[in-house]
């Protein structure tokens, strides 16, 4: 027992003096990669697909982990709480740092805690209904919606679903899209999707990747993609097309974020390693099948990105008094 | 194209050794995983969908399938040896396959969960194929307020496990309840029992409850009196499973099956509730009633047919509407789009050749599962006659591995260790955990749905009652609630009159 | 203990927890925003009625417990020594807090190993030497399987890594 601990304590020396000779070799061990959504979501997908050519880009070993709940918190806490010595990373995504930390007073980080490194994947968002809802445009859904009675679906308080529902119909003239229109949220993006379809809620707003196959199938019609470049499979007018720019902002992306102390030098070392990655043709053949746009984002590019759409999303959220505190 | 071209088609896509190997692995990754509680059919799945994006679709999808009936079976082998279940789907079969493996029939008990999944795995299967289309629309009609009412009669489960008192049974329910309301509110995401604590805001894990309940306390037991046991046997015996014994489970099996086949059918549900209805279905209705719970043999063969009658059915809503039906097939829909097929009906007109080649897999599948099964019960069976001095703090270890591998949290450990408290005060105070552990499951989805429904109405009652599938499960409830009273009272008054023959 | 104290004790148990929720948990650690339209649709309201019906299940238990019959013979303790069953409960609750806190500083496998070691020593384990040679190598094996076969993050602690 004596031994083991003098053993330890001899480690622990050893431990401390291998931490701070960091930097020029890091990385010297396997880096964790936390990625706060469930196994098969478009995060998941999404991190296990740039793994492979990211891993051969660093050389050691990236150890996926999923941590998920509360919307992508319980990860991303993790992740804000871990030491900033690039060991521990995060995947971060959409809902998790700018929706979420707009809409929840309660949320236990803000975006202050998290150092950027890259977004490197952007999801057209598109607004689908029914085939059979007798809805075909957006003027159609407004028009609707002075009647009363329609819902959006949602996967969940604080998802990015929850913010483009209210967003969309602002944008194209509903004044107060809280009392006009009922949010129905659900447990997760596929009962979101599940709840348009069999007529739980009129519409819903989210990536095109989730859409893609309902659409192609005849389930749902999508009435809005709200980039400026239409999307292939999708037969809906663009946000440009209809004259509301003010929609661009209204993206999926996914990015990799370390603790708000992550060295310089470290950042710079994955804005290279992503580079290297995003190359990769399988990587980009399989992202592009799903519907996504792969974007590299220099730090400082993902900075000011994620900060302008945080910006947005918050303006949002006052104006309308979304903003969850209890 | 005829339904033989569309056959034939199917097979030729997976008439080769390609497919077959990779359904024979998966089916073997599955049981591996589905045995090392914690691991679970989810995140075997989970692990195995990386490697499948460099396959033919097919193959790859079949390697996932395989992994997903492997899983669901594997995960009853730890909870009739060690108590704790491998995969949430298993819980029920806890119930009565450790007090079998406590009278040393462990061996027999492992045999009959074998063949009462692989015959619910056969039924499922067919029924996928048979019934797709016809079950996917009437799934379809499933919205928040048929949901509302179909848990609320799943609920009736409770007073089928609830064992000598059905007051205790409604207590440990409430519990359950209770605890499962601690998360972020989902409807207005304000926080309920949090504390501010982001580790609470998920809610507590499901797997790290489970596990607290049901193993942590054997051990507590043990720790309480280390000799109780001393001089019991608990060696797996030669016992196996006979004929007559499968002949005898035989309706509980197929009930079990089409239980889970219906169940599976309607997304969202999942394979632990249907296990559980299936399980007190048979238990109603055998005559050997005072015997579940106890090592009744049914129960583990009505629980086991209940869950794997889930896997296959649970492909309908994937296959023929797109929509996944729990976590395992959204993960299995993810290979699918990568692949750049998209389920949904159009898939049984564009990709016919794959859907009768996925179809002629399954059937395949469970042919392998029944061989690598009994392969592994023979590898896994010695763990019965490990001395309890060093199974016991070995399944201590086990657990914290597992539940902390479930989602890379320490946290979880510290939720199991808790539960695993409240699991043996129950345990000395004679509350059953099945109930618990029901109301843990259903009662979100119950209020989840009720509120949903709410919302689509406007706060009118009057939803819940839309509809045909509404009332029918209003009637059940009702026909079963007062058959419960009904019993209570019929017990009540027997125990008062022995009681007065005591005294005169 | 038999079923009529049982009974009674957890009929009381039951009606305090349901007036310790109704009173002071869920008023609050249950936060609604004060702009809900309808009562059914309240966070709260799910919690009370969870919370009334505990209560009321719990004055079931008392109730009933009234005409069931008195134990005709107490029955036997199920451990010889009470004092020393509590003070070994005690020992694991210790056990137990201790793992929790050494998880993240000494690491998975190390950790584990002190949690078999003592847990054998406490229940007095009949074959100390499998139970030894178990507490090293079974960490060990699971960590290899939980980290290089199913690449899961397994928690290294501060002091000393395994590859």
């Amino acid at each position: 027992m004596k031994k083991l601990k003098l053993g330890m304590l001899g480690a622990a020396v050893l431990g401390f003096t291998a931490t701070a000779a960091l930097a020029d070799d890091y990385p010297e061990r396997p880096i964790n990669m936390i990625i706060p959504y469930g196994a098969g979501g478009a995060t998941d997908i999404s991190a296990r697909t740039i793994a492979e050519p990211l891993g051969s880009a660093v050389g050691k070993p990236l150890v996926m982990a999923n941590v998920t709940g509360a919307g992508g918190a319980t990860g991303s806490v993790a992740v804000q709480n871990a030491k900033g010595d690039g060991y521990t990373m995060l995947f971060a995504r959409v809902g998790s740092h700018s929706v979420n930390p707009a809409m929840k007073a309660t949320l236990p980080y803000t975006l202050d805690d998290f150092r950027f490194v890259t977004v490197y994947e952007i999801n057209p968002v598109a607004c689908a209904v029914r085939v059979d809802s007798g809805i075909d445009s957006m003027d159609d859904l407004v028009a609707k919606v002075g009647e009363g009675g329609v819902s959006y679906s949602s996967s969940g308080v604080g998802s990015l679903l929850h913010l483009a529902g209210v967003m969309v119909l602002k944008e194209f003239g509903v004044e107060n899209p809280l009392e006009q229109a009922t949010h129905i949220p659900q447990k997760g993006g596929g009962a979101a999707a599940t709840a348009v379809l069999n007529g739980t809620a009129t519409f819903l707003c989210t990536n095109s990747s989730a859409l893609a196959s309902f659409v192609s199938n005849g389930q749902l019609k999508p009435i809005l993609v709200t980039t400026a470049e239409p999307v292939a499979g999708f037969d809906a007018p663009t946000a440009a097309d209809l004259g509301k720019p003010a929609l661009h902002q209204l993206v999926g992306w996914t990015g990799i974020a370390g603790p708000d102390d992550l060295p310089d030098d470290v950042a710079t070392k994955w804005g290279d390693w992503m580079a290297t990655a995003t190359k990769d043709e399988k990587f980009r053949g399989t992202m592009e099948a799903r519907g996504s746009i792969i974007e590299l984002m220099s730090p400082e590019d993902a900075n000011v990105f994620i900060q302008g759409q945080y910006n947005t999303f918050r303006k949002l959220v006052d104006e309308l008094g979304m903003r969850i505190e209890g | 194209m005829s339904f033989i071209d569309s056959l034939l088609a199917g097979l030729s896509l997976v008439g080769n050794f390609e497919s077959f190997l990779a359904l024979g692995i998966g089916v073997a990754i599955g049981v591996i995983g589905g045995a090392i509680p914690g691991l679970s059919a989810t995140m075997a799945v989970a692990l195995t969908l990386p490697f499948t994006f460099a396959m033919q679709p097919i193959t790859g999808i079949l390697l996932l399938l395989g992994v997903y009936k492997g899983g669901i079976f594997g995960g009853s082998i730890p909870a009739i040896l060690i108590k704790t279940p491998g995969t949430p789907a298993s819980s029920a079969t806890v119930l009565d396959g450790y007090p079998l493996a406590e009278k040393g029939q462990a061996g027999k008990a492992l045999g009959m969960a074998l063949w009462a999944s692989c015959t619910a795995d056969v039924i499922s299967n067919l029924s996928l194929i048979l019934f797709a289309g016809w079950l996917a629309s009437f799934a379809l009609n499933f919205g928040p307020p048929e949901f509302f009412t179909l848990m609320l009669f799943s609920l009736t489960i409770i007073a089928g496990v609830s064992g000598e008192s059905l007051l205790r049974g409604a207590l440990s329910a409430m519990l359950g309840l209770l605890l499962a309301t601690i998360g972020l509110d989902l409807i207005y995401g304000t926080n309920r029992f949090t504390f501010g604590d982001p580790n609470m805001m998920g809610g507590l894990n499901f797997i790290a409850v489970l596990i607290g309940l049901f193993a942590i306390p054997e051990i507590l037991a043990m720790v309480w009196n280390p000799r109780s046991h001393d001089g019991t046997t608990r060696a797996i015996g030669k016992n196996w499973v006979t004929f007559s014994e499968y002949k005898k489970s035989f309706k509980s099996i197929v009930r079990g099956s089409f239980i889970g086949v219906f169940l599976g059918s309607i997304p969202g549900i999942g394979a632990a509730p249907s296990a559980f209805l299936s399980y007190s279905e048979a238990r109603r209705t055998s005559p050997n009633k005072e015997n579940f719970g106890k090592g009744e043999i049914e129960g583990v063969a009505a629980s086991e047919a209940g869950n794997n009658g889930v896997a296959g059915a649970t492909l309908i809503p994937l296959l023929a509407l797109g929509v996944p039906g729990d976590v395992i097939t959204a993960i299995i829909i993810g290979a699918f789009m990568i692949h750049g097929l998209q389920p949904g009906p159009m898939m049984f007109i564009l990709n016919v050749d794959i859907i009768y080649g996925l179809f002629i897999g399954l059937i395949v599948s469970s042919v392998f599962l029944f061989l690598i099964g009994s392969v592994a019960i023979r590898g896994f069976k010695y763990v019965a006659d490990i001395p309890r001095g060093v199974l016991f703090p070995a399944v201590l270890v086990l657990c914290v591995y597992g539940v902390f591998a479930v989602n890379n949290n320490i946290f979880d450990v510290g939720v199991m260790f808790a539960m695993g408290w409240v699991g043996f005060v129950m345990l000395r105070y004679r509350i059953p955990a099945a109930p618990f552990l029901i109301a843990f499951i259903l009662g979100p989805l119950l209020e989840d749905n009720f509120r949903q429904a709410m919302l689509m109405s406007g706060s009118s009652p009057l939803i819940l009652f839309r509809g045909p599938i509404t009332w029918f499960f209003w009637t059940m409830t009702a026909i079963t609630v007062v058959a419960i009273v009904h019993t209570g009272i019929r017990a009540t008054r027997k125990g008062l009159d022995q009681h007065k023959e005591n005294e005169e | 203990m038999h079923n009529r104290t049982i009974q009674v004790q957890l009929g009381i148990g039951a009606i305090l927890a349901s007036a310790f929720l109704l009173l002071i948990a869920i008023p609050n650690w249950v936060s609604s925003p004060s702009n809900v339209p309808n009562i059914i649709l309240s966070p709260l309201f799910w919690p009370n009625t969870l919370a009334g019906l505990t209560g009321i299940v719990g004055l079931g238990l008392i109730l009933t417990s009234i005409p069931a019959p008195k134990p005709v013979t107490e029955e036997a303790s199920d451990v010889d020594d009470r004092a020393a069953a509590y003070f070994r409960l005690l020992a694991m609750a210790i056990i137990m807090a201790l793992t929790m806190f050494a998880l993240p500083r000494l690491g998975m496998v190390w950790t584990s190993m002190l949690a078999f070691a003592s847990v054998a020593l406490l229940i007095k384990t009949s074959h100390p030497k499998a139970a030894l040679i178990s507490a090293v190598v079974m960490p060990l094996v699971l960590y290899l399987f939980f980290a290089h076969v199913a690449g899961v993050a397994i928690p290294q602690g501060l002091f000393v890594r395994l590859p």
